[in-house]
């Protein structure tokens, strides 16, 4: 093989993935002896780790202009072992523009995480062997993603479920970390067994397991076996994705996981099971022309999103809440991928990933607030914002993003799926469409919510003594954060550039079912759809800015001007308050005696000043005392107990089987 | 011009704050008075504000007991300039009946300047009404220096 | 060519400096202010302030001393409330006067419900920043009623949506212009049967966005000293006092342009006097005389209201509309 044939773009996603292996090769066979800088525990490991997830993250890259911009569709077959006989023999690797996306999601999600994980993992034992299962994490999602196998999915299923596993108790002296990997465990190993038993039923019937062939073969000649296998396989990818009734999971996992791990579970884990399932129902089995199908992925997606929003209001743990917002949003995507509408499919996929940003940068915030504070705890902190500012901006990036605040990127992707909602209700003519539009956008308010209960918890508000120390975090973990909050901003901004290079190329390959099959080689007679995205409505958010940033200028001017009235050094105009912010004019904020003068202590009505910050918990008492019921609920279902979540898969399971056997 | 508008306004537009240092009730009532439909101070663009860092005027009721000494100060020192104090009632001014009890403090005057006193046991409304014009005069001379 | 780009620029500039935009605001904003203040003060036998005491106010705090206290978050405590004025006036420029929009098809009535959101988490974070408790409960509340309200806005929204997109005929109508221009054509949507009960929803959603009796928990100035603004004091107070009666005029602008949009003569100037006059009654219908008549309610009262009675009419109005009427 010479050098000009291994430069051939389609072994790229061969490469993408042989690396991190590689990678996890190497620092595994270095042993374990932790290196002696100390801010830098594994030393060149991490420098391995991070060249591998950054040359993944190249290879992708670079088949952003073939296959989504000319559209072509990479298939590669491992050996040169490709059809004999109409039957796929060998291992197939089958890039279309869907899974380019969400592998192009996952390696950057990966590689900032790297970034990150370099000063974060610095109080941890057994530092080299993080890496070894963080890359074996990344490489199992990018295979499962970029695989065109069905059993090669399982493999990799399993791989990143046990990395995950793995990495969740990784902190073993966290109080819950073993707990939460065992429910993870115990769960997802359902979750893989329920893959496995439908790849089997599946094999028995049509001697392939390549997806390609799959599709050609499965949707004309469904029986009750497939349908079973169906159903298996959905509820597998389904505790992937951490959908309801899946959930509770996540929050453990989350919880107990580093920081850097969180991001991963979150905008990665979940949204391999998501292309999972976007890969069954649109492509293995093509239901998604059934109005039931539509139907129950629409319900559970508007469900997982209504029930986990509530549930994280209810958090009191900064990682906890942040992990059930993951799986709302999961809840979004899945709905408007469920609408089986290009635009919802557009939609969906812009949600899913604007999530993978912002959910990471708000998961390496509050690693941030925990590498420095030692806990995440809502009720034990506060008003760290004077004490990290940069760690609080890129906050409240994340935090903007996720509420669907414009112009920041949640609210693009969000505003796509309340018209594609719409929309697919005045279609269809079925009022149950609007429903999930309304809950969509309720939903929005009551994530808002929660984020300024953390920012009033954890940013804002009174610091408490212990806190005076606190330092800004190291500069490798702000630059993490920094980029995932640029690509906030301008995936924000830039919402058709976006849409049309990234999630529209994935949207029509996910409608044009037939060139996914006729790329690896087998005849398919499916029609290639005409596929529109017409929008209803207006956005346009550079040109909103610059009204907004005009508007400012012309007010900034004005309190510049205003410095007319600055005569005495009380003198108090908006030209005098534009100085302060820029810190000119500081204050004499302590007196002779070293305590700060009354004047510049807080109002409590006369009273000395005492800490008296109001708890996370106690926010928002309005609302939850409405909702004390559905809340009180809520609370006794989730019980913590593993047994119970297993049992729900189960039921989840049985219930799946049967709608499959109905409706199919 | 801008000077003269905000030193006009500032005339118009006082916001009271009213601090009970250990009064009877009897001033804060009257006090209450003044803004019911009978005399109506919002019509002179009186408002009561809810914390001093919205206050223009502080007025301050009751003979200043030992407790509430240190809080009526630190609740005046919080209120922002220009600011005008003013001391309603025979309490505040001298102790009332109260003069000479151990845990009391006033007058107000021995630890803040204070601009303007109403007189009475309680004053009238009007008296009041009369005294917190005098305020604003004042206030607008305050805002004139600065 | 360059001249011609020049005067554009100037146009719009305008927009956002004079008409609609700040000058216009600032003087109606706090002109509505005003009136409410001299109505409510009349509905309850008093003679009121003069109808310029709002903008006494402004001055009188803008010439004010700045306390910035030791605990707070000095940047986020000065910047919000400047930047909740200004998300405040942008939108303004976006809602139609009678077929003339400042700038026309760049957001849509779902974009402006989110908008609206900025000032009030501007306002929030600044609360925040200041580090007291009072700012603390205040912001809560100020949240739960953003919850409150959201839910029938958003339903009343999507009714509009829904009924002129029927009579369009492309189903569904986002479009802020083509809402006002539909109004034009067939006269206002009040007309409507499905838009009654819409209408009257989006009118007691006003007083509890704005944040008047009897929905003014976050800023209860006798229990929780005036909540959010616990700490402000000076010019950043000037413009949160500023931002507030920009958001009366922005909510009952927006009232007017939803359901009386056909109402005018097709001359900018008149026009912008009778939406202007259109504002003064809605104020004073559904601020001052529910003032006046009314006392403050519990945070959790304000809640239950919002999410039965006002979003029951919606949902009356949603169902109507769906099936045409």
């Amino acid at each position: 093989m010479n050098l000009a044939n291994m430069t051939d773009y389609h072994h790229f996603p061969i490469y993408s993935v042989m690396v991190l292996f590689l990678g996890a090769f190497i620092i595994a066979s270095t042993g374990s002896k932790p290196s002696k800088d100390p801010k830098n525990p594994a030393g060149f490991r991490a420098w391995i780790a991070l060249c591998a997830t950054a040359l993944s993250l190249f290879f992708l890259g670079s088949l952003v202009k073939p296959v989504m911009l000319e559209g072509e569709i990479i298939s590669y077959w491992m050996g040169s072992r490709a059809i004999a006989g109409g039957y796929a023999i060998g291992i197939a690797m089958e890039v279309d523009a869907l899974s380019l996306f969400f592998a192009l999601l996952i390696a950057t999600a990966v590689f900032v995480s790297a970034i990150y994980s370099i000063r974060y993992m610095v109080h941890d034992e057994c530092v080299p062997q993080y890496y070894v299962l963080y890359c074996m994490l990344a490489g199992g999602v990018l295979g499962l993603v970029l695989s065109g196998d069905i059993f090669n999915m399982f493999i990799m299923v399993e791989i990143l479920t046990f990395a995950a596993v793995a990495l969740t108790s990784f902190r073993t002296k966290v109080y819950g970390a073993l707990e939460a990997a065992f429910k993870y465990l115990v769960v997802g190993c359902m979750g893989s067994t329920a893959i496995l038993t439908g790849v089997i039923m599946l094999y028995a019937q049509y001697h392939t397991l390549n997806l390609a062939q799959l599709a050609n073969l499965v949707p004309g000649t469904m029986n009750n076996a497939t349908k079973l296998a169906f159903a298996f396989l959905y509820i597998g990818f389904s505790t992937k994705a951490f959908i309801v009734p899946f959930h509770p999971l996540a929050a453990d996992a989350h919880g107990a996981a580093p920081a850097s791990i969180s991001v991963l579970i979150s905008g990665v884990l979940t949204k391999s099971g998501i292309y999972g399932i976007i890969r069954l129902t649109y492509f293995l089995f093509q239901t998604m022309n059934l109005g039931s199908m539509q139907f129950m992925l629409v319900f559970i997606g508007s469900v997982s999103m209504f029930v986990c929003v509530t549930m994280a209001l209810a958090q009191h743990d900064f990682k906890r809440l942040l992990a059930y917002h993951s799986i709302s949003q999961i809840g979004y995507v899945l709905a408007a991928v469920g609408l089986s509408t290009s635009l919802g499919i557009s939609a969906g996929l812009y949600h899913a990933m604007n999530h993978t940003l912002f959910k990471g940068l708000l998961f390496l915030a509050a690693g941030a607030v925990l590498h420095e504070t030692g806990t995440t705890d809502l009720g034990k902190l506060g008003g760290l914002s004077k004490k990290m500012p940069h760690t609080t901006v890129l906050f409240l990036i994340g935090a903007f993003s996720i509420s669907g605040v414009p112009p920041f990127n949640g609210f693009a992707s969000k505003w796509m799926i309340y018209q594609a909602t719409y929309q697919k209700a005045v279609e269809s003519n079925n009022i149950g469409f609007l429903l999930v539009t309304v809950i969509a956008l309720v939903t929005s308010t009551l994530t808002l919510a929660s984020f300024v209960k953390v920012s009033q918890s954890v940013f804002f508000g009174q610091m408490p003594k212990e806190y005076e120390n606190v330092k800004e975090v190291p500069f490798g973990m702000r630059l993490a954060m920094g980029i995932l909050a640029c690509l906030c901003i301008v995936t924000g901004l830039f919402p058709k550039t976006v849409t049309g290079v990234l999630t529209e190329p994935a949207a029509k390959a996910v409608a044009n079912v037939g060139e996914y099959i006729t790329a690896m080689g087998f005849k398919s007679n499916l029609p290639v759809p005409n596929v529109t995205f017409a929008k209803v409505g207006v956005w346009e958010p550079i040109n909103w800015l610059l009204i907004l940033c005009i508007a400012l200028l012309a007010l900034t001017i004005v309190a510049v001007a205003g410095k007319y009235d600055r005569v005495s050094e009380h003198g108090g105009s908006l030209g005098a308050a534009i100085e302060m912010v820029s810190g000119k004019n500081d204050q004499p904020a302590v007196n002779e005696n070293g305590e700060v003068d009354t004047k510049y202590q807080l109002f409590y009505g006369g009273e000395k000043n005492v800490y008296s910050q109001v708890g996370g918990g106690d926010l928002f008492w309005g609302f939850k005392h409405n909702w004390r019921h559905y809340f009180d609920f809520m609370h006794d279902l989730h019980s913590g107990i593993v047994n119970d979540y297993a049992l729900w898969a189960v039921v989840a399971l049985a219930l799946a089987i049967v709608y499959m056997m109905i409706v199919l | 011009m801008f000077k003269k508008l905000i030193a006009e306004s500032a005339a118009k537009s006082p916001w009271l704050f009213h601090i009970n240092s250990g009064s009877c009730n009897g001033c804060d009532i009257e006090l209450v008075a003044v803004l019911t439909p009978r005399y109506d101070v919002e019509r002179l663009g009186f408002k009561l504000a809810g914390s001093p860092r919205q206050a223009d005027i502080v007025v301050v009721t009751g003979p200043v007991t030992r407790q509430s000494l240190d809080r009526v100060l630190s609740a005046i020192s919080q209120v922002p300039e220009p600011r005008c104090i003013v001391t309603m009632g025979s309490c505040p001014q001298s102790g009332n009946v109260f003069k000479g009890s151990y845990s009391v403090c006033a007058p107000l005057s021995k630890y803040v300047h204070v601009d303007v006193d109403i007189a009475g046991c309680a004053p009238k409304p009007e008296a009041i009404m009369d005294g917190l014009v005098k305020a604003t005069e004042i206030l607008k001379q305050k805002r004139g220096q600065m | 060519m360059t001249a011609n780009i020049f005067l554009n620029g100037l146009q719009y500039l305008g927009y956002i400096l004079i008409f609609p935009g700040f000058l216009f605001c600032f003087l109606c904003g706090m002109l509505l202010v005003g009136i409410d203040r001299k109505l409510v003060a009349r509905m309850q036998k008093r003679v009121g302030p003069p109808i310029l005491q709002p903008f006494y106010d402004f001055f009188k705090l803008c010439g004010k001393e700045t306390i910035v206290p030791a605990a707070a978050e000095r940047t986020t405590f000065l910047v919000a409330p400047i930047v909740g004025l200004a998300a405040l006036v942008v939108i303004q420029l976006f809602i139609p006067i009678h077929g003339f929009t400042a700038f026309s098809g760049m957001a849509d009535i779902v974009v402006i419900l989110y908008l609206l959101l900025i000032p009030a988490l501007a306002a929030i974070l600044g609360a925040a920043a200041s580090g007291s408790p009072y700012a603390g409960i205040g912001l809560s509340r100020e949240m739960v009623t953003i919850i409150a309200c959201e839910l029938p806005l958003v339903l009343v929204l999507l009714a509009v949506a829904k009924t002129v997109g029927n009579a369009l005929g492309t189903g569904l109508c986002f479009s802020m212009s083509e809402i006002a221009e539909y109004q034009l054509q067939n006269g206002s949507l009040i007309t409507k049967l499905s838009m009654i009960p819409a209408a009257i929803a989006f009118a007691m959603v006003i007083p509890g966005e704005t944040g008047s009796h009897p929905f003014d928990t976050a800023e209860a100035e006798t229990e929780i000293c005036e909540g959010m603004h616990a700490e402000y004091s000076g010019a950043p107070l000037a413009v949160f006092k500023l931002s507030h009666a920009v958001k009366v005029l922005t909510l009952t602008s927006l009232f007017v342009a939803l359901f009386f949009g056909g109402i005018g003569t097709g001359i900018i100037a008149f026009d912008g006097v009778i939406v202007f006059a259109l504002c003064i009654v809605a104020t004073a219908l559904f601020i001052s005389f529910v003032h006046a008549v009314t006392a403050r309610l519990k945070i959790e009262q304000v809640f239950k209201y919002y999410w039965t009675v006002v979003s029951g009419l919606a949902l009356v109005s949603l169902v109507l509309a769906w099936y045409g009427m």
